[in-house]
């Protein structure tokens, strides 16, 4: 009889269904100001909400059962539901959404709300987050899950992660946590979170881990999917203990340091799968690629969800795309590259080049405009002339003639900007709020937006072109920074688009507007070979569009960005920084740009025939402004600039301010070889108030990592 | 001048071996001072072999020819006498040196390596006299893997672990003192890096929790952290270790103090500038250079040709004329590497505690019944003894037994798992199952001994029991006394002093370890 109830318990089991339940909310606001008009779980990505791309993760791993649990903008969440393809009768996947009340302050809150709803039936179930694209097999991860039960009853929790090297792109450097495994039976014996900032210098290990366990593993390559197979107890210990908010950094922590629980967590290795979550704005740039690279396959564009998608994006191999869309037209002098996705109905004009980007539908791309590594969602309008570099453009916004958009920049639904418009990088915009619009979302996030609006008599809107209605979302630090979340103000610089790791300075690329805060120079304990390994990877931009950018086109980038620095008076950083971006976007060797930069500072320096004094203080004036630059664009190398400066004599009958150029780059036993080498071809004497005004500025100019 | 002659000399040795002889505290009171004469460790028997016999030839077998030899001076004229008799078979040129140390007085490997540095102008092998390694792990696998990753990796330290040796719980006696716990230590099992050893002054800092570097964890991101491994205490160095040494006066112990802090080097790249001098294994940085160059040029860049090129940004790297070579050169890439001896293969151990000897002395008991058993195919195949030993015929001699030349035993005495020295007088009717005398023991008759370790000279009266003892050399056991688990030093019986002497640190490192025992 036994045997029997065993078996029955056995169809018993197989015949459960498995529920699954989304956190719709990501309790941080690391997409603003994209997300004050809709949730993130809404912003398309390739075109489609993320919100489908989740389901359609869950309808692989055959969940049968889903519940949704939302709190902002529940409304567009449940509208959202209602038309995807996978509430539809057939789809074999009940979707029901759980409104949770506007206390709702954290994911921990939504698990109590879980818990006292009672949704969860059965055994164990699957907690995702609303952003998660992944086509592992979690059916796999669930049987793995349910047999470690059967044995040890304590195994409450099961966290898919995956191998990645320290620097991949889909790892978030502002948020990327240490495990501590046994790795013969997977157990997780140590969480420990990891942030960009403030610095972790220390990882501590308990040293109690060592008396169970012979040996362990320490990982820190692990990418957290943010899948978590749970059993039905651990709603219930988010109940008992109250003070769990986060799901890592407060349960997964809790559990494992507590005493008195006596719960083991695992972890499952995902070796072929794919899995991601779209948690910052960076990761939206990884997980975007990886999709239109097909490493997602069967998540792919071209078989995925909206059908009104007309894709280009042939398979990664194949140079020609696949172009027109129904409806839209693409004018036969545009250039279409690889890894773009154009939406349906979207018109792109003559001479225009998309590269490596996302095109949503009903678009309209004027002629001779440059979009690259972007992402422009539905309903926008980019006129002719137009520069869109790795940014994402929101919906219905309108970018005039002429205007240029830089690295990073988020521009909120709605925005118009141009013409002529010179966006700063990582500058985010936003329309200002109107009261009584989208009253479903909470109080909140209007006083975000009202905050905002407040500040804008400090901003400088002069770059936004005449015809814009967008307000700048300040770039500060909130008053009550919490160094101990992810959050704080200057750990999120580190997980936003465009955030690239520089290989020679290891610094974020600073902002221009609100004086960047020191704290972010580089770290300099920190290893170079690794970062040097993590920017070869992270820089995707450069990896994209590599050889796509002509030399020449190059070339004149950088004349313009620094014709732009000069009219301007930008400060030394940042046209460096510019410069640094530019070179990094286009992959082009260090001593392109030095070139690009000399003969510049050199026709800056006007040929006019008045008395040799004068033209003297000219040069002065402007070497002592302009010349650090060639040392800040990357590492000092006087050898390389003198022979760049010699190269040029043949052109420019301005060697005479070779002279000072070098005593700024080299020191003085060095320097005095040259001089009386240049000065048989300088037709002036050296500016003497010149050399030793730039040996002054040389000795400030040192290296700035210098190392404690 | 005859050149034939000449030639010689001028061959460069590869490796120096320096071979750290020393008091073996830990070992007391086996090691304590017999009367004016002293014990070294590095004479103390296993198998009826001295300890430092196994190391040289370990030595020999290498292929190495020079050995330092380190000593206290008290000991000089007992190892001077050994090395040049006839026992050691070693084909090996010894030069002794000794320094003034007492068992109290402690001088740090580190300092006696600053001390004798002038005498080392090789890459050297820095050897105990107490490790025994199994055929499975000879010096050269070792020797090879430091030629491997010194000239790829830059390595300039070689280290081998073996695992922890935990002796079962029955076995254990409070007066033996403690098994010495083996620091955690962290490993890089891909690039076999040894990154981190934790030392005392960090469980002081935090007793809690191992801190471990974030540059570390970048740059090693699957490393594997465990404490259940000790240090073998041999390390192949490279010879600008010893300038590096120089540099850091205050370090006293080798393993303690300068080896975990060369692990912390290899993930810090303004200390790796700092000391570019003394940590490159590579000659001189321009031949590097141009050795990277070639690397990132080759049509199938290795693994390794990848490391070198993301190590040296080419464009950062041409600026021969900078001020300041130090910040604007790369690091230079050093190592310290790691072997982990296996426990299936063999075991490998220290004899720096009483129970590490007595399972040394099993093991090569048991394998030398085993091959008896092999090599002759008879069920009772004959026991070990040595020429010149007078047996009983009445004695029975198990096969797992090893007796020392002119010993005596007498009748109907039973002999077990143990271990008897030259020259012991064993009378009748006694009973030694799994014990260990040294040279010159008599036990009279009747006497029962099991699990002991009797110094040399110690008299065993009649009828006296003794379990899980451990005699000093020239103790007197009197007659019909019974005595268990207990250490035994002739200064319990002459004067009223208490045996074992706190933290003293012997010089050959293994203070480490051993000394919580007390």
């Amino acid at each position: 009889m036994a045997s029997k109830s065993g078996k029955e318990k056995l169809i018993d089991e197989e015949q459960e269904v498995l529920q699954a339940v989304v956190l719709a909310d990501s309790w941080n606001r690391r997409f603003r100001p994209l997300t004050t008009k809709k949730p993130r779980c809404l912003l398309p990505i390739c075109n489609a909400p993320l919100l489908d791309w989740t389901f359609e993760s869950l309808a692989l791993a055959g969940v049968q059962e889903v519940f949704v649990v939302c709190r902002s903008y529940s409304e567009l969440i449940i509208q959202a539901i209602n038309s995807s393809k996978w509430s539809k009768p057939n789809s074999g996947m009940k979707i029901s959404p759980i409104l949770t009340a506007k206390e709702t302050y954290s994911a921990g809150d939504a698990m109590r709300d879980i818990y006292t709803r009672g949704l969860v039936t059965s055994e164990d179930f699957i907690l995702v987050h609303g952003d998660l694209v992944s086509n592992v097999r979690i059916d796999e991860v669930v049987r793995v899950h349910k047999e470690r039960r059967r044995k040890n009853k304590d195994a409450i929790m099961t966290v898919v992660v995956k191998e990645a090297g320290v620097g991949h792109r889909t790892r978030s450097r502002g948020d990327s946590p240490i495990f501590v495994v046994d790795s013969d039976t997977s157990e997780c014996l140590h969480y420990e979170p990891a942030f960009a900032y403030p610095k972790k210098k220390l990882a501590h290990i308990p040293r109690e881990v060592l008396n169970e366990h012979k040996q362990v593993e320490v990982r820190y390559d692990l990418i957290d999917c943010g899948i978590d197979v749970c059993s039905s107890e651990v709603p219930s210990l988010f109940q008992d203990n109250f003070d769990y908010l986060d799901i890592r950094r407060d349960f997964v922590h809790g559990v494992l340091t507590s005493d008195l629980l006596m719960k083991n967590i695992h972890i499952y290795v995902e070796k072929d799968g794919y899995a991601a979550r779209v948690q910052d704005t960076k990761s939206y740039e990884s997980v975007r690629f990886t999709f239109l690279s097909r490493w997602t396959f069967p998540l792919v564009p071209t078989t995925t969800t909206q059908a009104a998608n007309a894709t280009s994006t042939p398979p990664a191999r194949n140079t020609s795309p696949n172009r027109p869309p129904p409806l839209g037209t693409i004018s036969r002098s545009a250039q279409i590259s690889r890894h773009t996705l154009i939406g349906a109905s979207t018109s792109i004009g003559d001479n225009s080049r998309i590269v490596a980007s996302v095109i949503g539908a009903n678009c309209v791309i004027g002629s001779g405009v440059v979009i690259e590594d972007s992402y422009v969602f539905e309903g926008t309008t980019v006129e002719s002339g137009c520069t869109v570099r790795r940014s994402i453009v929101g919906s219905g916004v309108v970018v005039r003639e002429g205007s240029e958009v830089k690295e990073g920049v988020f521009g909120g639904d709605g925005v118009v900007v141009g013409p002529g418009a010179r966006l700063r990088e990582f500058e985010r915009l936003s329309v200002p709020w109107t009261r009584g619009e989208g009253e479903g979302s909470d109080e909140d996030e209007d006083s975000d937006v009202e905050d905002m609006e407040t500040s804008q008599g400090e901003v400088d809107k002069s770059t936004l072109g005449a015809d814009s209605n967008a307000i700048v979302w300040l770039d500060k630090p909130p008053e009550d920074d919490d160094l101990e979340s992810p959050e704080n103000f200057l750990n999120r610089r580190y997980m936003r688009l465009g955030a690239s790791l520089n290989v020679t300075t290891m610094t974020m690329p600073r902002t221009p507007s609100p004086s960047p805060p020191k704290r972010t120079t580089p770290d300099s304990d920190y290893d170079s070979h690794t970062d040097a390994s993590v920017s070869g990877r992270s820089d995707l931009g450069a990896s994209l569009s590599s050889g796509l950018m002509a030399d020449k086109e190059f070339r004149s980038e950088v004349r313009q960005s620094l014709e732009r620095a000069f009219a301007e008076d930008h400060s030394v950083d940042n046209a460096a920084v510019e410069l640094k971006t530019l070179r990094m976007a286009s992959n082009v060797p260090l001593s392109r740009v030095r070139e690009g930069v000399v003969s510049a500072i050199v026709e800056k320096i006007p040929v006019v025939e008045e008395a040799a004094k004068q033209r003297v203080g000219r040069s002065r004036r402007t070497i002592g402004r302009w010349g650090e630059l060639i040392n800040r664009i990357g590492g000092v190398d006087a050898v390389e600039t003198v022979t760049l400066l010699q190269r040029m004599k043949e052109n420019y009958r301005k060697t005479w301010i070779v002279g000072a150029q070098m005593i700024h780059q080299l020191d003085q036993q060095s320097s005095s070889e040259e001089e009386s080498e240049e000065d048989d071809d300088g037709d002036d004497d050296k500016p003497a108030g010149a050399v030793s005004r730039s040996a002054e500025a040389s000795d400030g100019d040192d290296e700035d990592d210098e190392d404690d | 001048m005859d050149i034939d002659t000449v030639q010689p000399a001028f061959q460069k040795k590869e490796f120096l071996a320096v071979l750290l002889a020393g008091f073996g505290n830990e070992l007391l009171p086996l090691t304590s001072d017999n009367g004016d004469e002293p014990s070294p460790k590095a004479l103390l028997p296993v198998a009826n072999k001295p300890l430092l016999e196994y190391t040289l030839s370990w030595l020999e077998q290498s292929g190495i020819k020079d050995v330092l030899l380190i000593a206290p001076t008290i000991h000089e004229s007992a190892l001077h006498h050994h090395i040049n008799s006839d026992t050691t078979a070693s084909n090996l040129s010894i030069d002794l040196q000794t320094y003034d140390e007492t068992h109290e007085s402690s001088i740090g490997t580190a300092e006696l390596l600053r001390h004798f540095a002038p005498r080392i102008t090789e890459d050297f092998v820095l050897v105990p006299c107490d490790f025994i390694a199994p055929p499975s792990l000879p010096l050269s696998t070792l020797l090879d893997k430091y030629r491997l990753e010194s000239t790829s990796h830059g390595a300039i330290v070689s280290t081998c672990w073996y695992p922890a040796y935990a002796p079962e719980k029955g076995i254990l006696v409070d007066e033996w003192g403690q098994i010495p716990t083996s620091p955690a230590l962290v490993w890089d099992p891909k690039t076999d890096s040894l990154l981190h050893v934790d030392t005392p002054d960090e469980l002081d800092r935090n007793a809690e929790e191992y801190g471990l570097k974030m540059d570390m964890l970048s740059r090693y991101p699957r490393t594997r952290l465990s404490s259940s491994l000790q240090d073998s205490h041999v390390y192949v160095c490279h010879r600008k270790v010893l300038q590096l040494l120089a540099q850091k006066p205050r370090f006293e112990s080798f393993r303690q103090d300068f080896i975990p802090w060369l692990c912390k080097i290899q993930y810090q790249p303004s200390k790796r500038r700092k000391y570019a001098e003394f940590i490159s294994s590579i000659p001189n940085q321009t031949t590097y250079l141009s050795q990277s160059l070639a690397l990132t040029h080759s049509t199938t860049p290795s693994a390794a040709a990848q490391s070198v090129a993301t190590l040296v940004p080419l464009e950062e790297s041409s600026t021969p004329t900078t001020t300041s070579p130090n910040s604007s050169l790369p690091p230079p890439t050093f190592k310290v590497t790691i072997t982990i001896h296996k426990s299936e293969d063999g075991l490998a151990l220290r004899i720096n505690n009483l129970y590490a000897l007595l399972e040394m002395n099993r093991v090569f008991l048991s394998a030398h019944a085993q091959s008896a058993q092999r090599v002759g195919g008879k069920a009772t195949p004959a026991p070990q003894v040595q020429g010149g030993a007078l047996v009983d015929p009445k004695a029975q001699i198990s096969a797992d037994t090893m007796l020392g030349g002119s010993t005596q035993v007498g009748e109907r005495t039973v002999c077990k798992k143990s271990v008897i020295g030259r020259h012991c007088i064993i009378g009748r009717n006694v009973k030694i199952v799994g014990s260990i005398l040294l040279d010159h023991c008599v036990v009279e008759d009747g006497a029962k001994l099991e699990g002991c370790i009797l110094g040399k000279n110690t008299k065993v009266g009649s009828r006296s029991e003794l379990a899980r003892v451990v005699s000093c050399g020239g103790y007197e056991v009197g007659g019909g006394e019974t005595l268990k688990g207990e250490k035994l030093d002739v200064s319990d019986w002459t004067a009223e002093v208490p045996h074992g002497n706190e933290d003293e640190s012997t010089e050959s490192g293994e203070e480490n370890e051993e000394d919580d025992s007390d």
